[in-house]
């Protein structure tokens, strides 16, 4: 079944760039590269949009959390590589966190109530 | 590496990173491309999304707004014109007021630290002055602990330098008053403390540069010289520079210092006397301590000086402190009249852009198609709005622009004509730059947000906003015309008005007894010789005795309440015949005997005002201790308030105690330029140690009186004109634009047969009710306005229908004419044309 046609969630709000900071702690990856690391790793569930993803990445330039290089792409193009900075592994650290607490009371509500 | 520099960063770099974006996409296309995804998204719209993560999209828009309004007003020069001009006179009246304003009063004075100077003065619940007694000053400078230094200067008459004829301004000054400035010397030296502090010193003067450019001119060899003042021996030791800032603003031509008065004045105790309030004081706070700790100190020494001098403390008396470093320290009083002129010039801008933003709405009909179109593909209306307002401050910015400039050649002319420092400069400062930033920004939106509104909802056509345009306009303008109106009223009045005596051929003869620590007994003898000698000139017809000379360097004024209206009262005291040698007839009763005592003159306008219908003579005044009758009733003669018409006058009985603060009157038969020669030769046998001051009234009148008085009037005739002109465009502009817009309904009605005459009442008709409203709130505003006014400027009467009619008169002339001129053509349509088009 070729990807297109797998059904696809939209993207929580909000959560693009926590997953994008995510994706990027193992190494410096391309924009296409990000959309199919997380599409992958969602087990199919979660796409990327271009639309979304590249704003998404500017945004995240401007606060400082990933830089871009020149690199060279597995098909030999020139392509920008995005990596994490180290204010931007605090931020993810942080997100995490964040992330791990709400979701813990979440859960807890659900179990309980 | 903040957020804001990265975004900066892009900015300069922005070509580049947009490059880079736009290969990242492409780059992300070929990649789904091959995985057999297709899409079909908007490249061009993602990458702008991309692009607004940078936060610089205001930015575009910004410029390309501007660059459209420099497109679209550069397309119509006309209106361009008319509006910068409109808005220039506008903001201009406002910047050039406010120039004049930061000039006296937030300017700093360019002195060593202006914002540690601070003016001292008296003040009690009842009572101001302000001069104090300088043993006071000196008590203060010693004693407070908040002032680093005191400052102390004592104006005295001017001097007679050698033999020259024209007298001298002089002042005394403590010997800090130059090195407390800061001021360096334009030529030798100033006053040093130490030298120049004592008594025994050395009489020594400074000169100001203009009196050294002017009467020594320039000569390099000044330094040292001997000059006689007042016929004592002084030495020059130096000049002070041309660009000298003085405190207070006054600049007399020569300084000498304060421990000399006594060698100067000879037998003068003003330096020793608790009573005598005669020097202005200054001071200097002394690091960290602001002006209400300061206060507090002088406050608890003021009652340590009533504990030694209890007869000349006042109850409740308390030092003010004000501000000290400005051209002028301000009184509330100044700062009620700045308040009415910032008020006028207000009502100038807003009349200027009730205006303009008529003529914008005008414009918009005009630019329907264009507005239409830009909508049509996709435009917002905030994004129409925001166009609208970039060019209504564009507009307004050259508006301001233009009004700066015009300011700056107004004041630079009035500054040049006028004698004021040399230091004061007519370039506009930061404060200056600010105001008029700001007036522009009110500018803006007075003119331009109701119209960008109006427009953006395609509202330019609906008339009620039109109509309250016109009603505000005409209501506005009919404000400014009614109080130019007044105002021109008022100076005619002061220029023409009696002062109800003679003033030709009249000398005042001021000895300055009193100065001179004369006694009341001396005092009488002196003045009693004195007048029997100057009798006995030739050409002298009448002489007498005032304690307060008309235009002299005092007056006393009481405010009374007289059957519940507040009356000013000016209290005179003079010798039997001051009414003779003035003039000032004597219309019923007599006037006093010689030695008389318990008896009071009053004005006619006093007797009217206190005793209407009834014979004032014999009555008692009321207000007095109750023992004074009411002897003569005199004509009105307004001697120490030139220009107060409300003002009424009391005389007194001059007695012997009064003798030493006497001046002596005369009136000559002829032209009295011979006097003063003779005069002087007769004091000078009397008393060589006096110097009188001779003042010739005719020559003093014309300088103080009526050259003010031209200055005030030729203002405030521009101000009018400048109203009727703004008025008049505007309205013009309005209706005939209203008017062109109905061209099609009146060839209409023309094609169906209707005659002139209907054609034009309707067409006229829809602007009574706004201007009908507009004159009566207009009148109203007016009224209010000139009810303040008249507590400012005397002489303007809030009910003068003169004043009224002529303005209403005159803007319903222009209403009538803005509405007929283009009534007018309208009835000469062609109608075939105007129903043919479009």
């Amino acid at each position: 079944m070729p990807m297109s046609d797998m059904p696809k969630s939209g993207m929580p709000s909000g959560a693009l760039p926590m997953l994008i900071l995510r994706v990027l702690q193992s190494g410096s990856l391309h924009g296409y590269a990000i959309a199919q690391r997380i599409h992958v790793l969602s087990s199919q569930v979660l796409g990327v949009e271009e639309g979304l993803l590249y704003p998404t990445l500017q945004k995240m330039l401007v606060k400082g959390w990933v830089t871009a290089e020149w690199g060279v792409s597995e098909t030999n193009r020139k392509v920008r590589f995005y990596r994490l900075t180290t204010a931007g592994r605090k931020h993810l650290k942080a997100e995490l966190n964040d992330y791990d607490r709400v979701t813990q009371a979440i859960q807890d509500i659900l179990r309980t109530a | 590496m903040g957020e804001l520099f990265r975004r900066i960063v892009y900015l300069l770099n922005r070509r580049r990173v947009d490059a880079e974006i736009e290969s990242d996409m492409e780059f992300h296309r070929e990649m789904a491309a091959r995985a057999g995804r297709n899409n079909f998204g908007n490249t061009l719209r993602m990458r702008e999304q991309a692009r607004e993560a940078w936060g610089w999209t205001w930015l575009d828009r910004l410029i390309q707004d501007l660059s459209f309004t420099v497109r679209t007003l550069s397309r119509s020069k006309g209106f361009t014109v008319t509006a910068v001009l409109v808005l220039a006179i506008g903001i201009g009246v406002n910047v050039a007021a406010f120039s004049l304003f930061n000039m006296v009063a937030l300017e700093p004075l360019p002195v060593r630290d202006p914002g540690s100077l601070v003016r001292i003065e008296r003040r009690s619940p009842q009572n101001y002055t302000s001069e104090m007694p300088y043993t006071s000053a000196v008590f203060y400078g010693q004693h407070a602990k908040t002032l680093s230094a005191m400052i102390a200067v004592l104006g005295v008459p001017p001097m007679q330098i050698d033999d020259d004829i024209q007298p001298t301004s002089a002042s005394f000054a403590t010997p800090n008053y130059f090195a407390e400035l800061g001021s360096p010397a334009g030529y030798g030296r100033l006053f040093d403390p130490a030298r120049e502090g004592s008594a025994n010193a050395l009489p020594v003067v400074v000169i100001s540069y203009s009196l050294w450019q002017h009467r020594f001119n320039g000569d390099p060899g000044i330094l040292g010289q001997t000059i006689r003042l007042n016929k004592k021996p002084a030495t020059v030791i130096g000049v002070t520079p041309y660009t000298f800032a003085s405190l207070g603003g006054q600049t007399p031509d020569i300084w000498i210092p304060m421990a000399q008065q006594p060698y100067f004045v000879t037998g003068s105790t003003i330096l020793t006397d608790p009573s005598a309030g005669s020097v202005r004081m200054w001071g200097r706070l002394a690091p960290g301590v602001t002006a209400k700790v300061a206060a507090q100190e002088l406050l608890s020494l003021t009652n340590e000086l009533r504990r030694q001098h209890p007869k000349d403390i006042w109850d409740n008396e308390y030092i003010d402190i004000h501000p000290g470093g400005h051209l002028q320290v301000m009184q509330p009083e100044m700062y009620r009249v700045a308040g009415m002129v910032a008020l006028l010039t207000l009502l100038i801008l807003s009349v200027a852009c009730a205006n303009l933003g008529g003529l914008l709405l005008a414009r918009a009909v005009t630019r329907e198609r264009e507005i239409g179109i830009r909508m049509a593909i996709g435009a917002t209306r905030a994004r129409i709005f925001r166009q609208l307002c970039t060019e209504s401050l564009v507009l307004a910015m050259l508006g301001a622009t233009a009004g700066m400039g015009l300011s700056y050649v107004c004041l630079r002319v009035a500054l040049s004509r006028l004698p004021v420092p040399g230091w004061l400069s007519a370039t506009p400062d930061w404060r200056v730059l600010l105001f008029t930033f700001g007036i522009a920004m009110v500018a803006a939106l007075m003119f331009g947000f109701a119209p960008a509104l109006q427009i953006a909802r395609q509202r330019q056509r609906k008339t009620i906003i039109r109509q309250i345009l016109i009603a505000a306009q005409v209501a506005a303008s009919c404000v400014l015309l009614i109080v130019a109106g007044l105002l021109v009223r008022a100076t005619q009045h002061v220029l023409y008005t009696d002062p109800g005596f003679a003033y030709e051929s009249l000398l005042s003869v001021d000895p300055q007894l009193g100065h001179y620590n004369y006694s009341p007994a001396a005092a009488r003898a002196y003045l009693d010789k004195m007048q029997e000698r100057l009798r006995g000139l030739p050409g002298v017809q009448s002489v007498s005795l005032v304690r307060l000379p008309p235009l002299g360097h005092a007056i006393s004024r009481m405010d009374e309440e007289i059957n519940g209206h507040p009356v000013p009262v000016y209290p005179n005291w003079v010798t039997p015949d001051l009414f003779k040698t003035m003039e000032i007839p004597i219309r019923l009763g007599r006037t006093f005997y010689p030695g008389e005592k318990n008896a009071v003159i009053v004005s006619e306008a006093m007797a009217r005002k206190e005793w209407p219908g009834q014979n004032p003579v014999g009555q008692l005044l009321p207000n007095g201790d109750g023992k004074d009758t009411v002897v003569g009733v005199a004509g009105d003669a307004h001697v120490n308030a030139v220009n107060d018409d409300d003002a009424v006058e009391q005389y007194w009985p001059a007695q012997t105690d009064d003798m030493p603060d006497m001046t002596v009157m005369v009136r000559s038969s002829g032209d009295p330029g011979g006097l003063p020669p003779m005069i002087k030769s007769i004091s000078e046998s009397l008393d060589p140690a006096l110097f009188p001051e001779i003042r010739e009234m005719k020559i003093l009148y014309r300088d103080n009186v009526l050259q003010m008085v031209e200055t005030i009037a030729e203002t405030v005739t521009m101000i009018g004109l400048i109203a009727v002109l703004v008025a008049a465009v505007g309205i013009i502009g309005l209706v005939s634009f209203s008017v062109s817009q109905r061209l099609k309904e009146i060839a209409i009605r023309m094609a169906l047969g209707a005659g002139k005459r209907e054609v034009l009442t309707a067409v006229l008709r829809q602007f009574a009710w706004p201007v009908g409203i507009g004159l009566i709130t207009g009148t109203g505003l007016a009224l209010a306005a000139s009810t303040l006014l008249r507590k400012i400027l005397f002489g303007v009467s809030n009910l003068d229908p003169l004043g009224y009619t002529g303005a209403i008169l005159v803007l319903m002339g222009i209403i009538v004419l803005a509405g007929l001129l283009p009534a007018r053509r309208a009835l000469r349509l062609d109608l075939a044309k105007t129903l043919h088009y479009e």
